[in-house]
């Protein structure tokens, strides 16, 4: 079914649809889990937003998405964010969707798009490998042609979800010519195919939600691959805009945020002048990433393209709410160092779920470390 | 910078103009050369050089068109202040064209403050504010300075303390206690009874302290009765936060510059410094404080322009001074840190950012006093 046009409706129209959406679909249960909730809690969340064509809001509707245009994107996350919504498994939806309606074959697009919608694939991302990580251009995971199939061997890692996943959208090298970058191609394989062994890892919160992918001869159709031979950087590299600034919003830390005012009004902690100074000064550190966050909302809004210097939001972004956990961590005294929910002064707070879940934001999609190298590159211009 | 030209909206004419006047004057109007030879002088400002901002307009930006000025906004302030700060202007402008104009442009005495904006906006006056008593205290209402009925005049008796721009001031607005409460006055400089006493500021420019003794004004001195006196303070000091920060951002931009200029220039063990990860990533930290403050400025000079009063205005204020504070000290420290020993050098100019910086992070309340009261009136206004 064709979905309505969301964007007709005024902005507080639509904010007022997606939090009835909400309060009338939404598990409560699954209400602020701090976490990559798994797909068996996930899936039936994801059948209903598939049921009402709400599964893929930023795609456009002739693929039957919302096609919403960044402004009714944001007012969807923030409404998400503040009831609570977690992430079904989406990189169908965010990561592979998108690069298949630009980089596609017809056959592909045609075979892939519904199923990312149905839920009947759910895709994982094979990037990272033990000795390709911020240097992802140094993936070694090999994929050599035989007849019309490819034959690949090697290994992936941090494959999140990849034991819920049907599929996995993943760089290989397909060539050891030239340029690092020049040698990798996308490539499209199903999870059940012969000779994949998938083993979840624990991470430090204990959750198993990132996974290696060990791959031993497994035969790929040559037709899987996507945006031509050795164009895998490419394809890779182009995220969407959206995407890039949305990782550095402040709604994720400013959840946060509300669990330290939440404990401190509790502790009686805002009659303290050495508290209230630490508190303000995140507080504001996340105010100020708002205005920075803004700008570039309003660049993408005009629908320009974003330069490199996007990297500097989720830098603040990730490493403020790291700061803020910090200062969760010290104010829950005891607590700090016991994991789960516990009663302090009358306030019910798992201090140590929030301080885990911050961890990984400087880590993935490009470390801290990476990101100012980017920017200390491309905007400064500071020689190598 | 690039999120500069892509972010910043294209601007109005009169932004294009007062940027281009703005560039002019950082070009042709003054120099470091000036600015060294002025430190620690009296009054440590040149009046033909203030007679060129008066012809640019800039005294009169804020100024209304019914009084003389150009009646515009934060918008277009903040880039003169951003540019002439850039270029450590030694002129007193915010002090006079922001914090003393603005409270005289809330005044309730038409004839004064016609009279004091006219004359400001061409040059031929410059005034100061001087409302603080108390080292630390940030709250302009809390005043024990007197004024009394004293025959057909008002006597004014007290001490103001950290009086910016009060080195060459023609005169003074001076808030003080009255049977009917707080009310603004304006004290010319000659008058009989009053005392300034200056004090170096860090970067070379003067404050003072001043001393009313006995000090006689006529009746039509009452610049801003109670009915609006309170107010008149609050909105320029606020205006005054935020222009401040607008000061700072020029400080900053261009120690932030000439640092990452050097990093690409200076060569040890046979390579560019910058090209060394530890001063990199530094550089790129300061890069963020710099757009941090950017667009922390960017809202307030849009809140201001829009006309947002009480906490919310006050809120945003403090907002901005404690970023630009903040990001301006580091900025201005770690420059000296990035250029080596010839940064802590007289010579070199990366001191004498770091120490605008210092002057401009303490005055009107640094980055701590100014999150603490954004915490105060965040706490006033949840309950």
């Amino acid at each position: 079914m064709t979905p309505p046009d969301f964007n007709a409706l005024s902005d507080e129209e639509f904010r007022a649809k997606v939090r009835e959406f909400f309060a009338e679909h939404y598990p409560p249960h699954l209400r602020f889990v701090l976490r990559r909730a798994r797909l068996a809690d996930m899936m039936d969340w994801y059948l209903t937003l598939s049921r009402h064509g709400w599964i893929a809001p930023n795609w456009p509707r002739e693929y039957g998405g919302m096609g919403l245009d960044t402004g009714k994107m944001l007012i969807l996350l923030e409404e998400s964010e503040r009831y609570g919504v977690s992430r079904v498994p989406d990189h169908g939806i965010v990561q592979v969707g998108p690069i298949i309606m630009k980089y596609g074959s017809a056959e592909q697009k045609k075979y892939y798009l519904p199923k990312i919608l149905s839920g009947e694939h759910i895709w994982g991302q094979g990037y990272s490998e033990p000795n390709a990580g911020s240097d992802l251009a140094s993936l070694m995971t090999s994929a050599v042609p035989d007849g019309s199939d490819f034959i690949v061997n090697g290994q992936k890692i941090w494959t999140t979800l990849a034991h819920d996943s049907t599929h996995l959208y993943t760089l290989v090298r397909t060539s050891k010519e030239g340029k690092k970058q020049e040698g990798i191609s996308f490539l499209l394989i199903d999870a059940k195919s012969p000779g994949i062994t998938i083993r979840p890892i624990r991470n430090i919160a204990g959750h198993e939600e990132f996974c290696e992918v060990f791959f031993e001869n497994v035969r790929v159709p040559q037709v899987n691959l996507v945006g031509g031979l050795n164009k895998g950087w490419t394809v890779a590299k182009a995220l969407l805009s959206f995407e890039r600034i949305n990782i550095g919003s402040p709604r994720r830390p400013q959840y946060a945020l509300k669990r330290l005012e939440q404990l401190a009004r509790a502790k009686g902690l805002f009659n303290d002048p050495g508290f209230v100074d630490k508190f303000t000064a995140l507080e504001l550190d996340l105010a100020d990433l708002g205005s920075l966050y803004a700008r570039y909302v309003e660049v993408v809004k005009r629908g320009e393209e974003l330069g490199q210097e996007v990297s500097m939001l989720k830098i603040w972004a990730m490493e403020s709410w790291q700061r803020l956990t910090d200062l969760l961590i010290e104010t829950a005294q005891e607590y700090g160092g016991m994991p789960g929910e516990h009663s302090m002064d009358g306030a019910e707070v798992d201090v140590l779920s929030p301080f885990y879940y911050a961890r990984p934001g400087t880590i993935y999609g490009g470390s801290s470390e990476i990101q100012r190298n980017i920017l200390a590159k491309y905007v400064l211009k500071l020689p190598a | 910078m690039a999120a500069d030209s892509q972010t910043s909206a294209s601007g109005n004419d009169h932004a294009r103009m007062l940027r281009d006047s703005v560039a002019d004057f950082v070009k042709r109007g003054t120099d470091i050369k000036r600015v060294r030879r002025l430190r620690d002088t009296q009054p440590g400002f040149e009046r033909p050089v203030w007679q060129q901002m008066a012809e640019f307009g800039w005294l009169g930006i804020l100024v209304p068109e019914e009084y003389g000025g150009l009646g515009l906004g934060c918008t277009e302030m903040a880039i003169v202040a951003a540019g002439t700060a850039g270029a450590l202007t030694p002129e007193p402008l915010t002090a006079a064209a922001v914090l003393a104009a603005g409270a005289i442009a809330r005044g309730d005495n038409e004839t004064l403050k016609r009279e004091l904006l006219e004359s400001l906006v061409a040059g031929a006056l410059i005034p100061a504010l001087a409302w603080q008593e108390r080292p630390g205290a940030l709250d302009a209402t809390a005043v024990a300075l007197r004024a009394e009925p004293f025959e057909a005049a008002i006597k004014l008796n007290g001490q103001k303390n950290f009086v910016a721009g009060g080195a060459g001031a023609d005169g003074f607005v001076v808030s003080g206690q009255s049977p009917e409460g707080l009310a603004l006055y304006w004290v010319p400089a000659q008058a009989s009874g009053l005392a300034l006493d200056l004090q170096p500021l860090a970067d070379g420019r003067m404050t003072g302290t001043l001393r009313l003794n006995d000090v006689v004004v006529p009746k039509n001195h009452l610049l801003a009765s109670a009915a609006c006196a309170s107010e008149a303070l609050l909105a320029a000091l606020d205006t005054t936060l935020v222009m401040a920060g607008a000061e700072m951002s020029g400080v900053m931009g261009r120690a932030l510059d000439m640092s990452v200029d050097y990093m690409k220039t200076r060569v040890q063990f046979g390579k560019p410094i910058g090209s060394f990860q530890a001063l990199a990533h530094r550089a790129v930290d300061l890069h963020i404080q710099r757009e941090l403050s950017s667009a922390v400025l960017d809202d307030a000079v849009a809140l201001f322009d829009a006309g947002a009063s009480g906490t919310r205005r006050s809120a945003m204020a403090s907002r901005v001074k404690a970023r630009c504070s903040e990001a301006g000290l580091r900025i201005t420290r770690e420059a000296i840190q990035i250029h080596g020993a010839i940064g802590f050098t007289d010579e070199y100019d990366a001191g004498l950012y770091l120490k605008r910086a210092l002057t401009l992070s303490a005055w009107l309340g640094n980055a701590a006093q100014h999150r603490r009261r954004y915490a105060e009136l965040a706490a006033a206004n949840h309950e």
